[in-house]
């Protein structure tokens, strides 16, 4: 073991030759999938994870194409209204439950433990387990469509008595309850594996506070997912027994409308963090390394997530201003207080960019897009926070315009930003720069040109959920606009698809430790893809970024930069692993 | 520690320049297109048809002013870190600053301050509409069932009733009829699943929930027919699930009842929930 006693150098290092050639792909298909199916390596499960969200990712996109042509004109052109129910209810689903939270186990799985230095999760066996229950989970629920009464057609957040056994009878709305059951208990897994592997498995020297956002924000969110997961497995499955078993738990004369409400959003507005904070986390990572400096205001940022994190289980109800069931001044001020540590975030990555040297490389755009399309989002929150408003807006295409700028912006913005950045590390090969930034400024015009106009309509009077409007509504010219921007979003995804398809043939292979050249975290002093216990060797950690001070001795902290020999500590490093 | 420190110039004139030539070009564009302030910068709020919404409507605006400037803010400064800062040397090394304390209690404790501010206005505004002070001069108790809309005018002893779409003519959404001027008092139910009574130009809406009874009072003030929509998912025809308000004068008002009453339609329909079968109100009329 070379722990320690590397040479600082500038630049970068040379990787093991183990790394360059994974075995991997030395196999015929038939072992590489049985290597991977069976595979309990931190990285090879996430990189299950981040593929499987990406699939459903499509599905649910092409769900959400064919929702935007059927709005298009007034009238009813290519599917009925109970198909259009049951489109936007799995688009709805699919998006949060089967892509952006699975994405965020992914992510957390590749790259969290290399940013800890630690050579896999805590629990490897359960990590895999819950991606089967993700996958099983999820089929499940879209297996409702193969069924005679076709898939669950209340929305996703399956409203009682909606969604009870009279008003939507079928197997289609079972499987929904039971699919989305499975998967929250493998999100509920991968939430105890995270924080164990976080409080257990550093290597020496990473305290919490040296800890990268994105670890942080993994941190933080699983703890989330902790509170939040369980009592929506516990709603979905009492709901369950209502249908098949006659209980009255959510019957209307019990009160079980609003009952329902409040376990859903109960879980429903964490979950809004759940997804959101990861990616966070990813921005936080990104703008230092294409700044050129460190994050700005470390501890501020932290405190920040965790009064997200904090204040998130305390807003539920903003989700129920209009159903006259709850108290509105404190659910009010509880949201609008949220706005105040995502406004320090905001400040914080801008205070990053300040002064600094600013480079637009593709991961760089994407997270610029992120800001500023999470700004107008994080605007228009401000304005559905106040009850006056909201009883308005709620319910209209307003409210589908809001959260597809903050979850659409901050999720998939931020996806595409962390794949940019870190498909180096994963794959060993650069993804193109001219095809990534074709592909931001198409999916950015487009995305914009979708859902800007929404606002119009959601305030001039369209519902959401509305399969067909009338002429004399008045909405034709901005859904016209709007199922235009879809299509150009949509097309612009061929060409991440065409990105990663050519350079994987054409690439040359990254053959040092950081292709961006000014990375802070751990995964950055590891060759690219890492070997399969992650490090041969880790560098000092003295700071908040210990591959920094290792790549630039010269503007390290001082106690960062001399290198006396701590072999004592060295030997019980995790980092060692094999 | 940092070996390169580099040192931007302040905004040349050039710059600036610029900057005003950008303004002024939004500036046009918004006049060009003949957009008025409302539609450009407050999505185009319907007209406000009751006493209530102006309430509504100036909360709106003035939240959208602030919303707008600090947003315009916010952006610039992202825009102008992006622009300013942009890497001029391959080799460029910025100072490395960490922190700052003082900027970043700054950027808590305002945000903090216009947050208190927005509540303020939000809690006054919130109690003035939801007010309910039991002074109407007509009560409705507008009950909304899958997949169309009936009116109880408890005052007048009379009701109408919708027909869902597809059952018969689809051609009329049922009509509520409201004499301008005068409180009138909702009380909103639902026999099935939850719905939601949305009047875009009441600038209002609340959801019918079954097992319980909602209440609203608001005053319509301006004549006119007005579209009104279930805003909460119901089922199928959940978009078919539309209604009209016609706000009428006192003498048209009590026409219509009269004419309701000739059509026999006295008394009520049950608004109770006595079965989860999702009958009409029709179907189970006392």
């Amino acid at each position: 073991m070379t722990i320690l006693n590397e040479p600082p150098v500038t630049g970068t290092t040379t990787p093991p030759s183990s790394a360059t050639a994974p075995p991997v792909r030395k196999q015929t298909l038939g072992k590489a999938v049985v290597n991977w199916v069976t595979s309990t390596d931190h990285k090879i499960i996430g990189y299950m994870y981040l593929i499987t969200s990406m699939v459903w990712f499509a599905v649910a996109g092409l769900m959400a194409l064919a929702i935007r042509a059927e709005l298009a004109v007034p009238g009813l052109q290519i599917i009925s209204l109970e198909q259009y129910n049951q489109l936007f209810t799995l688009h709805g689903t699919i998006m949060l439950f089967l892509f952006a939270t699975p994405l965020f186990v992914g992510f957390g799985n590749v790259i969290m433990p290399l940013q800890i230095g630690s050579p896999d999760v805590a629990f490897p066996r359960l990590n895999m387990f819950g991606y089967w229950l993700f996958l099983f989970g999820g089929l499940v629920v879209a297996a409702g469509f193969l069924t005679p009464g076709g898939a669950a057609s209340f929305g996703w957040f399956a409203y009682a008595p909606l969604s009870n056994a009279v008003n939507s009878p079928g197997a289609g709305a079972d499987l929904w309850f039971l699919g989305l059951a499975l998967g929250g208990l493998g999100t509920i897994l991968g939430a105890v594996n995270f924080i164990t592997t976080i409080f257990t498995m550093r290597a020496p020297g990473m305290t919490m506070f040296r800890m990268p956002i994105f670890t942080w924000t993994i941190f933080i969110t699983s703890v989330l997912v902790l509170i939040a997961f369980p009592v929506l497995a516990a709603a979905l499955i009492m709901m369950f027994i209502d249908r098949q078993f006659g209980t009255v738990v959510f019957a209307a004369e019990n009160g079980g409308a609003i009952l329902w409400q409040h376990l859903f959003w109960f879980f429903g507005h964490p979950e809004v963090y759940i997804i959101a904070l990861p990616f966070f986390g990813i921005a936080s990572e990104i703008i230092p390394v294409f700044s050129r400096k460190p994050i700005f205001g470390y501890k501020g940022l932290i405190f920040a997530t965790m009064a997200i994190g904090a204040l998130s289980v305390a807003v539920w109800a903003h989700h129920m201003y209009v159903t006259g069931s709850v108290y509105l001044p404190f659910f009010a001020l509880m949201t609008m207080l949220i706005a105040v540590p995502t406004g320090v975030k905001f400040f914080n990555w801008i205070g990053t960019m300040w002064k600094g040297s600013v480079s637009l490389d593709t991961p760089m755009l994407w997270t610029l897009g992120f800001l500023i399309t999470f700004l107008f989002g994080g605007l228009t929150g401000i304005i559905l926070s106040a009850p006056p408003l909201d009883f308005h807006v709620s319910d209209s295409y307003f409210v589908v315009a809001h959260f597809h700028y903050v979850v659409f912006g901050t999720v998939v913005f931020l996806m595409f930003a962390g794949f940019y950045f870190w498909w180096p590390k994963m794959t060993g090969k650069m993804l193109d720069e001219r095809l990534g930034k074709i592909h931001f400024w198409m999916l950015f015009i487009g995305f914009q040109v979708t859902f800007l106009v929404q606002h119009w309509l959601g305030v001039q009077g369209m519902p959401r959920r509305y399969g067909d409007y009338l002429p004399v509504d008045d909405f034709t010219t901005l859904n016209i606009v709007s199922t235009i921007g879809a299509a150009v979003l949509g097309v612009s995804t061929l060409f991440f698809i065409w990105n990663v398809l050519t350079t994987w043939k054409n690439a040359p292979h990254v053959n040092v430790d950081d292709p961006w050249g000014w990375g802070g975290s751990l995964e950055w002093a590891t060759s690219c893809p890492p070997p399969r216990h992650n490090f041969t060797s880790l560098p000092r950690i003295r700071s908040e970024r210990p591959a920094f001070d290792l790549h630039h001795p010269e503007l390290a902290p001082p106690s960062a930069r001399s290198q006396p020999q701590i072999s004592s500590s060295a030997s019980s490093t995790p980092g060692g692993g094999h | 520690m940092a070996t390169t420190v580099y040192r931007h110039g302040g905004p040349s004139p050039r710059r600036n320049r610029r900057l005003s030539g950008v303004l002024f070009m939004v500036g046009s564009a918004v006049a060009l297109s003949g957009c008025t302030a409302n539609e450009a910068f407050f999505f185009d709020l319907p007209e406000p048809a009751t006493e209530q919404a102006p309430i509504i409507q100036n909360l709106w605006n003035g939240s959208w002013i602030a919303a707008w400037g600090v947003g315009a803010f916010t952006l610039g400064l992202i825009l102008w870190a992006v622009i300013v800062y942009r890497r001029r040397h391959p080799n460029q090394v910025p100072e490395q600053t960490k922190y700052n304390i003082p900027i970043e209690a700054l950027y808590t404790i305002v945000p903090l301050i216009m947050i208190l501010g927005l509540f303020w206005f939000t809690a006054r505004d919130q109690a003035e509409i939801l007010a309910v002070d039991n002074d109407q001069e007509q009560t409705v108790n507008v009950v909304g069932f899958r997949w169309s809309w009936a009116f109880n005018y408890l005052d007048e002893d009379v009701y109408s009733v919708g027909v869902p779409y597809g059952e018969g003519s689809p051609g009329e959404p049922p009509t509520l009829y409201l004499p301008v001027d005068e409180k009138i008092r909702f009380e909103l139910t639902s026999p099935d699943v939850i719905h939601s009574f949305w009047v875009p130009s009441f600038l209002f809406k609340m959801d019918l929930i079954p097992g319980k009874t909602n209440v609203f009072e608001l005053t319509p003030d301006k004549v006119g027919t007005y579209a009104g929509k279930c805003a909460e998912l119901c089922g199928t025809d959940h978009a078919r699930m539309l209604f009209q308000v016609k706000v009428v004068e006192r003498a048209e008002f009590d026409q219509h009842m009269d004419d309701l009453r000739e059509l026999g339609q006295t008394g009520q329909l049950d608004n109770e929930r006595t079965t989860t079968e999702g009958q009409r109100p029709e179907e189970r009329r006392v």
